[in-house]
């Protein structure tokens, strides 16, 4: 847990629960496993908000609670891990990538979820049925069935799981939460809805993150794919990627092998190719120095794995490589390439191949030192290590690299937000003044004024504020597309990064 | 007066003369001959016209100038050893001794300098009708010390622009993809005769140069090279094989990090709220909020 983890975490909580949960949050992240005791003396907030503020974390997954190290009978304790609290940052992610899967429906059931950490099928169905109702014109109705049915698609698709049962240490502390029943579940179901609810308490649901990040990552390789060979490539690995989904466990390497045949049946039937074309393509894809796709066997019509965890080291290194082009210029991309495929080198050496004059490519070799993107390796000719006698060598490594680069993202996230958060405290007077007059105009309209009446009322915000809330608005929606932008590039460094230790 | 004068005259006129008496001076005496040899032999001599006579056939590579304990040497050349001439600190300081010997009016322009580029740094100095070699010289890249990267950056742009229009023309054929991939492919015997020709290149360029340049075209991830057997008779095949490249696309736009002004900050690592540096009073983000 880095110090900027920590931070990114404070800001999220402090956005999405305020801030006596951020304060009790932050101390459970700096602090470890703690009791309850403990963390109401440490953090000096009651005994009542410290209970609610753990009954939200925990609500959302981001707290577990057992019993006590020193044995049964001690006090539980509470722990909290930074990566579920940094999901928060790829809500709006999981929610556009559940609407385009699932229409406005699985749109609506994600939001919900996410929104409550964790309801049961007959709140959640309920919920969503009504919000939809609302948005519909007058008269209609949205059927329950119809929610109930995208809500089985999302459970057999594995986006969505089954919570865990609570299966703590029998709490002798008072003031445990485990709270089986989360809030904003109607208590007594009303009307229809009766005969569904039955037998349903006590079994809750919650998004399956890592599900989605499956999702995101096949996306990732598809579109690098589309990128480096053509949209009929693309669709071939993505058939490959659909028919491996539920076979191939989260942390393999490679799908389960494929026969050509089976490949052919199930390419979409817009994309006609004749067999021995879809040969090709399969002999282009193992052949690309990217590797994405490999052959495993012969029989079938030949065997083709999808290499993710090459895709993945691939999609790193490719970052890395953008990283240093933008920020340092394509020369000294141009020496980064090359100490990545050459591994080692002399100084000497990397001008000559990288075609630099020999000041600018010391300048450039130094200044990617400092930067701690290259590092340089000593190999001595004599034990005393005289420099006189010693080879330097510059090598990049990628893993070291990609993590240091991680840590980039999550203080940059950082930034964007309390950016985000300084400008709106800036205008606060301006947003406070707008909201009520929107507010005047409403219960204006509402109770039938005159034209007059609101023109007025519309004029008491000057035309130079109106500029400056157009242009505090763009400001922020800047931001915040410039934080999920930064989110695309931690997703992809965070999984190569847990690939590369899963699989070593 | 008048005997001097007319001393000089012959003198002058028999600069010829004198030079082949040296030379045979040298013939006599394999081993070398030095300045007091000369002079003994001909003493009405005057000491410039002696060391014009003496450059003179230094500078038409029939002299060797060779120092030893007592003196200066001179000594008839062998014609071989005048191909490679790595110049020293030796000859220098002959050269300068030969100066000083000359007298104030001791021209300096009698060795025209080619200063030439030397991987130790050391200046050489050749005569000026013999071509250095190409080690010495630094090969291709180099003119006059300099290395020249804007012949490298142009033959570069000039390259990739050769295998991305191939690669375009074999996209757009609309053929069988494994035809399209091959016909995308160009062989560097290929680049070497379209870069020839299209006569960018005042120096001779060799296949060897154009694949150094097709190298930084990969190392910039432009380009990508396979290696294939060929038959050895083919154009272009360096020990049965081949090298082809062709032009490839990048695998990701540039990654979202660096669309943000912090991505590419000088002093991000200097940034944190509360102090001078901070998200809030950042210049670089208000900047890029008002674009």
């Amino acid at each position: 847990m880095t110090a900027q983890e920590v931070r990114l975490c404070g800001l999220l909580l402090r956005e999405h629960f305020g801030e006596v949960v951020e304060k009790v949050g932050t101390h459970l992240l700096k602090g470890g496993a703690q009791n309850l005791r403990t963390i109401i003396h440490e953090t000096g907030i009651s005994l009542d908000l410290v209970k609610k503020s753990l009954c939200v974390l925990v609500q959302h997954g981001a707290c577990v609670f057992r019993s006590g190290r020193k044995g049964a009978g001690s006090p539980t304790e509470y722990q909290t891990c930074c990566d579920r609290i940094l999901r928060i940052l790829r809500y709006p992610r999981y929610i556009y990538t559940a609407k385009t899967l699932y229409g406005d429906t699985g749109e609506l059931i994600i939001e919900e979820l996410l929104q409550r950490g964790h309801m049961t099928m007959s709140g959640t169905i309920k919920t969503v049925a009504d919000r939809l109702t609302q948005n519909m014109e007058e008269g209609r109705s949205m059927d329950y069935s119809e929610v109930s049915s995208a809500f089985f698609r999302l459970v057999e698709t594995h986006f969505l799981q089954r919570c865990p049962p609570l299966a703590g240490a029998e709490p002798k502390d008072s003031a445990t939460p485990a709270a089986p029943a989360p809030p904003g579940t109607p208590a007594a179901p009303v009307g229809v809805w009766n005969m569904l609810t039955h037998g349903d308490e006590g079994i809750c649901w919650q998004v399956n993150f890592e599900r989605f990040h499956l999702h995101f990552r096949d996306q990732a390789i598809i579109s690098a794919v589309a990128n480096k060979l053509d949209q009929t490539s693309s669709e071939i690995v993505r058939t490959m990627l659909r028919m491996s989904e539920v076979t191939t466990s989260p942390t393999a390497t490679c799908t389960k092998p494929l026969s050509a045949n089976e490949i052919f049946r199930s390419l979409p039937t817009s994309y006609n190719i004749p067999r021995p074309i879809l040969d090709q393509y399969l002999t282009l894809l193992i052949d690309d120095p990217m590797e994405f796709v490999g052959k495993a066997g012969e029989s079938g019509g030949g065997m083709y794995v999808v290499n993710m965890h090459r895709a993945l080291a691939n999609l790193a290194r490719a970052t890395l490589e953008s990283v240093v082009q933008e920020r340092f210029g394509s020369r000294s991309a141009r020496i980064f390439r090359l100490l990545l495929r050459k591994r080692h080198l002399e100084q000497k050496q990397v001008e000559d191949f990288a075609m630099i004059p020999a000041k600018e490519a010391k300048d450039m070799l130094y200044t990617l030192l400092s930067q701690n993107l290259v590092q340089l390796q000593e190999i001595p000719k004599t034990p005393d290590y005289a420099p006189s006698r010693t080879f330097y060598l510059y090598t990049v490594n990628q893993l070291p690299t990609a993590r240091m680069l991680l840590q980039n993202c999550y203080k940059t996230v950082a930034n964007l937000v309390e950016r985000r958060l300084f400008e709106s405290k800036e205008s606060k007077r301006l947003l406070e003044k707008s909201q009520r007059i929107e507010a005047i105009l409403a219960s204006l309209q509402a109770s039938g004024a005159e034209p007059e009446q609101l023109t007025e009322v519309e004029e008491m915000i000057t035309a130079p504020e109106k500029q400056q809330l157009e242009a505090l608005r763009l400001h922020i929606n800047k931001l915040d597309s410039a934080e999920n932008q930064v989110d695309e590039t931690i997703f992809l460094l965070e999984s190569y990064i847990n690939s590369t230790a899963s699989t070593s | 007066m008048a005997e001097v004068k007319v001393k000089k005259e012959t003198n002058l006129s028999d600069a010829t003369e004198v030079e082949n008496r040296i030379k045979q001076l040298c013939q006599q005496f394999p081993h070398g001959i030095t300045d007091q040899v000369i002079q003994n032999d001909m003493p009405q001599l005057e000491p410039q016209q002696r060391a014009m006579a003496i450059n003179k056939l230094l500078s038409l590579g029939q002299l060797d100038l060779l120092r030893n304990s007592s003196g200066l040497l001179y000594r008839m050349k062998d014609v071989q050893s005048a191909s490679k001439m790595k110049g020293s600190d030796n000859q220098e300081k002959l050269v300068y001794q030969v100066i000083e010997d000359a007298g104030n009016k001791g021209s300096k322009t009698w060795i025209i300098h080619m200063p030439v580029r030397c991987a130790s740094k050391k200046k050489v100095y050749m005569l000026y009708n013999l071509q250095p070699d190409r080690s010495v010289t630094g090969g291709a890249w180099y003119s006059d010390q300099d290395f020249e990267s804007e012949f490298v950056e142009v033959l570069n742009q000039q390259c990739f622009k050769f295998l991305q229009s191939k690669a375009e023309v074999a996209r757009d054929s609309k053929q069988s993809p494994m035809v399209q991939r091959n016909s995308s492919f160009a062989t560097s015997h290929e680049v070497w005769k379209y870069i020839s020709e299209l006569g960018i290149s005042k120096v001779d360029l060799s296949m060897d140069d154009i694949e150094t340049i097709l190298n930084t075209l990969i190392y910039d991830g432009k380009v990508e090279m396979t290696v294939i057997a060929a038959k050895e008779g083919t154009v272009g095949s360096v020990d049965g094989q081949m090298k082809l490249y062709r032009g490839v696309n990048p695998v990701i736009q540039p990654t979202g990090l660096v669309r943000t002004p912090c991505g590419l900050c000088p002093v991000f690592d200097d940034c944190h709220e509360g102090g001078e540096i901070s998200p809030s009073n950042c210049i670089y983000m208000t900047e890029w909020l008002d674009f």
